[in-house]
């Protein structure tokens, strides 16, 4: 199983995971092919995301992505967030199997669902 | 083993005395197979693994019965390999019926019975499933399929794949009833690349390897002499250790699952309990993925599997699983614990402590939790 020491931090430390109280937007996306699941929660102030929880349920992948999101977004605006792509979010968890790129592509969906931009 | 890999290097179908010690020693490995399961040494056929054997019993006999019947019975619960055999049969117009195994994971005997038609002519049931543990009833399987012979159905064979049994429980081929059945080297610790197929005499099947006349016949090509002399080894020792083994591994494993079950809610134990290998445990939890959990065991040291798979976005839960007519949760979210004789108590401690904390920070971690909560 070819996965990254960062990968593997990410599934055994994952980054802000839980729920958010004061979370402006809430959404819950699944893969309707596999079930995977990815709940992101964002506050939002002046257009800029101050903080981020998520919540996952699937294979490694999906549980490491949803992390790295996490970290990605933290401290973003809004317009940077929405420039975020695919490959930049393999990156963060030092690369993924072509076989589980459906992860990140999870990870994607849900926050432009988020952002409302789907 | 190692002397066949350097001195002794001949070639078994060789006549020259270096050919000759090989064949010897093939033909050693052969008897000490045979008596593993309670065979002749002439009825054993050396092939690559487990999944040959079920290829060369299944395909084999389907072909040359093909004038007899184009009718197979098998389970909802068969390795890979004997699932794989038989959609490619039906695909070039075999028809294929696929019993159920029921909550307990255990085949019927009467609905054998009630699948049985003038043109079947083989039954493929395995002895032990290799993810639940769960043993079949292929004794009285076996006594069902001579009743149909003497009552006409002279062509009716039966097939049992015994590769995950085989040095886990005694074996017998005529107290079993079966006209064939599959063995795998590596799971009675000998190296991987070896099996072996039992064809009763007077069974006759179409080779599926041609342009050789190793094995009588059965599997051209030249044998893999070291792979055959370290699995006769194995079958020597498993024999011998087979009572005491088997207590060891219940032993732990009955700890293993009592712990379980006091520290972790939401799970499920899959196979019916009085009729399993004393080695394999199974376990579905609740609200967590079967992958997430083995990736975080394997990174604290320890190694399980899960008959699930998730790729390219598509899911396939274990069929195993879904055959006990467990839902997509708990077939995602099951895992295999298989205790080997080289574990101990102080594993047993240790798997338990990881378990509990893995399964308790996926589920934190789990928007089905927090939905069900």
């Amino acid at each position: 199983m070819p996965y990254s020491n960062l990968f593997n931090d990410h599934l055994t430390n994952p980054r802000n995971a839980g729920e958010l109280v004061e979370a402006t937007v809430v959404v819950e996306e699944t893969n309707p092919i596999c079930g995977d699941r990815l709940r992101l929660a964002l506050q939002i102030n002046d257009g800029r995301i101050v903080a981020v929880r998520f919540l996952a349920y699937g294979c490694p992948p999906t549980i490491a992505c949803g992390s790295a999101l996490t970290e990605l977004l933290t401290g973003k605006t809004i317009a940077a967030a929405l420039t975020l792509t695919r490959q930049e979010i393999v990156a963060a968890v030092g690369g993924l199997p072509s076989r589980k790129q459906h992860a990140a592509a999870l990870a994607l969906e849900t926050l432009r669902q988020a952002l409302g931009q789907n | 083993m190692l002397p066949f890999l350097t001195s002794k290097f001949g070639n078994p179908s060789s006549v020259h005395r270096y050919g000759q010690e090989a064949r010897a020693a093939v033909e050693g490995a052969r008897r000490d197979v045979a008596e593993l399961i309670g065979a002749r040494a002439n009825e054993i056929v050396f092939v690559s693994g487990g999944t040959e054997a079920n290829n060369l019993a299944i395909r084999g006999l389907a072909e040359s019965s093909e004038n007899h019947g184009r009718h197979l019975i098998t389970s909802a619960i068969e390795h890979s390999s004997v699932r794989g055999i038989c959609d490619a049969l039906e695909k070039r117009g075999w028809q294929v019926t696929r019993l159920p195994v029921y909550e307990d994971g255990i085949v019927r005997v009467d609905d054998v019975r009630a699948a049985i038609r003038s043109d079947t002519i083989l039954i493929s049931v395995m002895l032990a499933n290799n993810e639940i543990g769960t043993v079949q009833p292929i004794q009285e399987i076996g006594k069902l399929v001579l009743e149909e012979r003497t009552r006409g159905n002279r062509h009716l064979r039966l097939h049992t794949d015994a590769v995950q049994a085989a040095g886990r429980m005694e074996l017998n081929v005529d107290e079993l009833g079966c006209d064939l059945l599959s063995v795998s080297a590596h799971k009675l610790y000998a190296p991987k690349g070896t099996g072996a197929l039992y064809v009763r005499r007077g069974v006759r099947l179409m080779p599926q390897n041609a342009g050789g006349h190793q094995e009588r016949e059965r599997r051209a090509g030249t044998e893999s002499v070291h792979g055959i002399v370290a699995f006769g080894a194995a079958a020597r020792i498993a024999r011998e250790e087979l009572g005491p083994g088997t207590e060891h591994v219940r032993k732990l494993r009955d700890r293993f699952e009592q712990e379980v079950a006091a520290r972790i809610h939401d799970i499920v134990l899959n196979g019916r309990r009085d009729r399993r290998l004393a080695h394999l445990s199974n376990i579905s939890f609740r609200f967590i993925e079967g992958e997430g959990l083995l990736i975080s065991l394997d990174l604290q040291g320890v190694a399980v599997s899960t008959g699930s798979a998730c790729s390219s976005g598509t899911l396939e839960p274990s069929p195993v699983i879904q055959a006990l007519g467990r839902n997509d949760e708990l077939a995602r979210g099951s895992i295999r614990f298989s205790f080997g004789k080289d574990n101990t108590e102080e594993d047993v401690d240790y798997v338990l402590g990881v378990l509990a904390g893995s399964v308790e920070r996926l589920r934190r971690l789990s928007p089905l939790n927090k939905a069900l909560a």
